[in-house]
């Protein structure tokens, strides 16, 4: 069956027509699969969009943060260009004279022939190294429940790329042999590698070659169209998910929450407790993991042996969506389910048997997850939206929830501490209040915390310090003030929030305030990237870029030397959620006499505290170990002396970690501003 | 015609609930303002012999529904049953304790008697013939008094379980016992399947009247046997902080703070605590706190009333042996 003569060319389209059709038909499925989830708007900024395909697919930008994702960048690239190459391959298959080098010349092809040849070969380097990987190194993260279904399923992925490339490279190699168009005349320079693997056909008749150029003509093409139909089924699926759920992905921080509309009076059920109540996005999502698992090895809870795994609850869902979404697919009579037990599947719970409640309530909303997923899946808003179930449908959460919710609503404040009291911390204090005078540059937003819990009033004083010491002025809402809700929205009770958002927006609204600054990175992100959808749009900052730039700009000067060690953890709201990485190690950088260390995991990889999510106000009473235990214990391999932070969440999750390891008298935690108050105290 | 103040008591365990004690004093107080009889309603199974005890507190006559159904208490099962000898009897004033089944209970029949209720109260009076009850608001913060509109009966209130003084029982004394005769429905929606307790069966945190509570301080599981001992004296529970139940010397259950109970003692004893405020938010709303603490400037002392500054391993034992010295000779 010499390719491209009758009656082979015929048998070759039959077959290239039925793999397609079958590989649309299931990508069609698969389409409207996820197109039973809600609307979302994700069509704007198409030009940035783009951009991002350029960088992150061709560019592979998030991939190859890690060593193993070189590996995939020439798999990647070797796949694109073995897919340029198989077009060729398919017209050798209608007509047999057909050829590249007719339309691009044989420059040009010798070229593609010469990348060709060489991520051929870097394919098979690569795709060797990943199966020494898997099955030898076998890196946590790799794992899974059932390790040997996964396994099969990248041995075959893995199996067949090698059969591709190797096929491919003896087709070529018989080709020049046969010297069958002019482009082989230039094959030593251009396929060389190919020329070398030629070197075993050398010697055979010309029938006998020919029949060798049909075999792996054949069999490279048949490959192709496998991998084709089998994609879909994969992992691999990947390939199809990931270039448009880098197009579709998030442009706000990933610290704005979605906002539900609580006023829809024919609303029935509030949150997602089913999966085609996510958003078509948090569905392709699904689809794009290829479960590389880079999101459950950077996830405090998975390290911690908490109930909670980014990777697998993207796996558990997609499971899901596939075999629930045909059977809805079928209700509408779309098409036929082959699921054994359509109501089972229907009746399976999402929350609570796919995603186990212990699971939800475990994320810290640290975003590790969502900043190491190359391919941009939204796990944390997942998380929220199954919460959102939980706690307004079925009042389902950690008994300790409940009573900082109630103190949230009868005092504005987690600890139930009375509202009136929130501005005592300024007694004495040169502090005044909007109401005694609203013509002042800044509003300073001292946040539940800095009001009310002792260690981090000290906070909130070195702030005040440093911001007269400055000339900067400044008012308080004093007792005004009520807490920004960011928690209770983390913790799922959006309705709470909405009402506390409300009541603050107008209270500071009411002053016309332009400037916040505040030292509490959850505030910070509330105000910054959430307010707006309350009509809070105000200039806001965290106090580590005020306070550089009154640095910068001469009006603070560090004079005091400070001879210690310092190590900074990275508040996962500052950064990861706002990228302000550099600021707090400029302010740190400052003093005189400082000798500044980064932990293994800092900035945009930075471990989190425990504290965030809601998880400040839960017992920790799952997995293996505290987080904050885990975090404290990284801080201390550097032997410092002091732990600089920059939220008063951390603050106390490290002295608590810091006295769980009688460590509290050789180790201090220190906020940014108490660091900077120190050393210009004269 | 209205007439008549009736308490409804709680059992629990085959025995009556102190709560129901302290309704039933304060009952006999308000009946004796009102000039009016005190009556008591006992719901339950096996309390017949029970239910005259209730006498020693003043009531003077006992309604009994002694019935398995009754067992445990369900809302479907208590709340027709209460209701219909409460429309048959018609008392002027309703007392329920407000504990955790009260307050279910107490909601749900002040709203089939179509009554006006006030719940979790702290104290009670009488003015012109009618009830007055106090509750706190804001989480103590404020008090506001609470009367009923003119010819609105029964006045119901909740009380607050350890609040309301408690009569001396006069043992001499004795309810006249009558059994009421209602329908009682079972086989209702759900079911009572089993009742787990608390490991350590100990006095409950929440409840209890004084509470001795150890941290960090302590320094170790075995140093919290002085705790115990001074709890024995005392009749108190043992509560922890945080970071003694992180540290694994106390189970969570006794954890008093913001992730663990919220507690109102009458007196708070702190040893070795120092004050963070997820403790506070635990134990600041308690009548009396003391405070044993070797750093003066432990956050502890600023919410304290006493404060003790000496190492807890020196005050300790010699407390412990002053009070038995006191116990002794009284």
């Amino acid at each position: 069956m010499q390719p491209g003569h009758f009656p082979a060319n015929l048998l070759f389209i039959l077959i290239f027509l039925a793999a397609n059709a079958f590989f649309l038909f299931t990508v069609y499925k698969l389409y409207r699969i996820m197109r039973l989830g809600q609307p979302e708007e994700r069509f704007d900024h198409v030009g940035e969009r783009l951009k991002g395909v350029a960088t992150f697919v061709l560019g592979q930008r998030r991939v190859i943060n890690e060593p193993a994702g070189w590996g995939h960048f020439f798999i990647f690239w070797g796949f694109v260009v073995i897919t340029i190459g198989s077009i060729e391959t398919f017209g050798v298959g209608i007509y047999h004279g057909f050829a590249y080098w007719k339309f691009l010349g044989k420059g040009v092809t010798s070229l593609l022939y010469l990348i060709q040849d060489l991520l051929c070969f870097a394919v098979v380097v690569a795709l060797c190294i990943s199966l020494y990987r898997r099955f030898v190194i076998k890196p946590e993260r790799l794992r899974y429940e059932h390790q040997r279904a996964a396994n099969q399923d990248a041995s075959i992925i893995i199996g067949l790329i090698i059969l591709l490339v190797v096929l491919l490279l003896g087709a070529r190699a018989v080709e020049y042999l046969l010297s069958q168009n002019e482009a082989t005349a230039y094959f030593p320079t251009s396929a060389f590698i190919s020329v070398a693997v030629a070197n075993v056909f050398r010697g055979l008749s010309q029938d006998g070659l020919q029949g060798w150029y049909s075999f792996f003509w054949w069999s490279h093409t048949l490959i192709i169209l496998i991998f084709l139909v089998y994609i879909p089924f994969s992992k691999h699926l990947h390939l199809l998910g990931a270039i448009p759920n880098v197009f579709f992905r998030r442009f706000s921080s990933m610290g704005e929450l979605s906002k539900m509309d609580l006023e829809d009076e024919t609303a029935e059920t509030f949150g997602v407790s089913r999966i085609e109540e996510f958003t078509w996005k948090q569905l392709l999502d699904l689809y794009a993991c290829t479960e590389c698992g880079r999101c459950s090895e950077n996830c405090p809870a998975t390290l911690t042996g908490k109930p909670l795994s980014p990777k697998l609850t993207i796996h558990h869902l997609r499971e899901h969506l596939q075999n629930k979404g045909k059977v809805l697919l079928s209700q509408h009579g779309e098409e036929q389910t082959d699921a054994a037990n359509p109501e089972g599947e229907l009746a399976r719970a999402l929350v609570g048997e796919i995603c186990q409640h212990d699971e939800l309530w475990s994320c810290t909303t640290c975003g590790n997850c969502m900043e190491n997923c190359p391919v941009f899946i939204e796990h944390i808003h997942k998380y929220v939206d199954m919460r959102r179930y939980l706690v307004l449908m079925e009042s389902s959460f950690p008994a300790e929830v409940q009573n900082v919710m109630r103190n949230w609503e009868t005092n504005s404040n987690p600890w139930g501490l009375g509202f009136a009291t929130r501005g005592d911390w300024a007694r004495g204090l040169p502090v005044k209040t909007l109401a005694e005078d609203s013509h002042v540059e800044y509003l300073f937003y001292v946040g539940c915390a800095g009001s009310f819990d002792d260690r981090a009033k000290k906070i909130s004083s070195a702030m005040v310090k440093l911001l007269n010491e400055a000339g900067v002025s400044f008012s308080i809402l004093g007792p005004e003030e009520k807490c920004c809700g960011e928690t209770a929205r983390r913790i799922g009770n959006e309705y709470l929030f909405q009402t506390m958002a409300a009541e603050l927006v107008e209270t500071i609204n009411s002053y016309g305030v332009r400037k916040i600054v505040t030292t509490c990175p959850h505030g910070y992100n509330c105000f910054k990237n959430e307010y707006p959808q309350f009509g809070g749009e105000w200039e806001v900052y965290h106090h580590s870029e005020v306070l550089l730039t009154l640095l910068q700009d001469g009006r603070l000067q560090t004079k005091l030397p400070m001879n210690k060690h310092v190590v900074f953890h990275d508040s996962c709201y500052l950064g990861r959620y706002n990228s302000i990485y550099d600021q707090p190690r400029h302010l740190i950088r400052s003093i005189s006499g400082v000798r500044f260390s980064e932990m293994d995991r800092s900035r945009n990889k930075s471990f989190c505290c425990g504290a965030g999510g809601g998880r400040m106000w839960m017992e920790e009473t799952l997995g293996d170990r505290k987080i904050n235990d885990a975090r404290t214990e990284q801080a201390l391999a550097l032997r410092p002396d002091i732990i600089s932070v920059s939220c008063p969440f951390c603050t106390t999750m490290f002295e608590d970690g810091l006295k769980d390891q009688n460590m509290e008298e050789e180790v201090k935690v220190y906020d940014l501003a108490e660091l900077l108050a120190q050393s210009i105290d004269s | 015609m209205a007439e008549g103040v009736c308490i409804i008591a709680e059992f629990r365990e085959g025995g009556f609930r102190r709560v129901s004690f302290e309704i039933a004093s304060e009952g006999r107080r308000l009946a004796d303002e009102l000039g009016e009889p005190l009556l008591a309603l006992a719901l339950g199974e096996s309390i017949d012999a029970l239910a005259g005890d209730l006498g020693c507190y003043g009531v003077e006559k006992v309604y009994v529904v002694d019935n398995p159904i009754l067992k445990d208490y369900k809302a479907e099962t208590y709340v027709p049953v209460a209701a219909q000898i409460l429309q048959n009897l018609d008392p002027k004033v309703v007392i329920t304790p407000a504990s955790v089944d009260g307050k279910d209970f107490s909601a749900r029949l002040a709203a089939r008697l179509g009554a006006g209720l006030a719940t979790d109260c702290t104290e009670l009076k009488v003015e012109r013939g009618s009830l007055k009850a106090k509750r706190p608001m804001y989480a103590g913060k404020a008090f506001a008094w609470y009367e009923w509109s003119d010819g609105s009966y029964p006045q119901m209130a909740s009380c607050r379980p350890n609040v309301m003084d408690c009569l001396a029982p006069d043992t001499s004394k004795k309810a006249e016992v009558e059994k009421a005769e209602v329908e009682v429905v079972g086989g209702t929606q759900t079911e009572v399947v089993s009742i787990e307790k608390d490991a350590g069966g100990k006095l409950d945190l929440t409840e209890a009247e004084i509470i001795v509570s150890g941290g960090r301080g302590m320094k170790g599981p075995e140093n919290f046997a002085m705790l115990e001992e001074l709890a024995k004296l005392l009749g108190a529970a043992v509560g922890a902080s945080r970071s003694a139940v992180d540290s694994g010397w106390r189970p969570h259950a006794d954890q008093v703070g913001q992730t663990g109970k919220v507690v109102t003692p009458n007196l708070y004893i702190a040893c070795g605590i120092s004050g963070a405020i997820q403790h506070l938010a635990g134990m600041s709303s308690s009548k009396y706190i003391v405070a044993v603490n070797k750093d003066p400037e432990a956050p502890i002392f600023t919410k304290a009333d006493y404060g003790v500054v000496e190492d807890l391993f020196q005050f300790l034992p010699n407390f412990i042996e002053e009070i038995k010295t006191l116990k002794s000779t009284c």
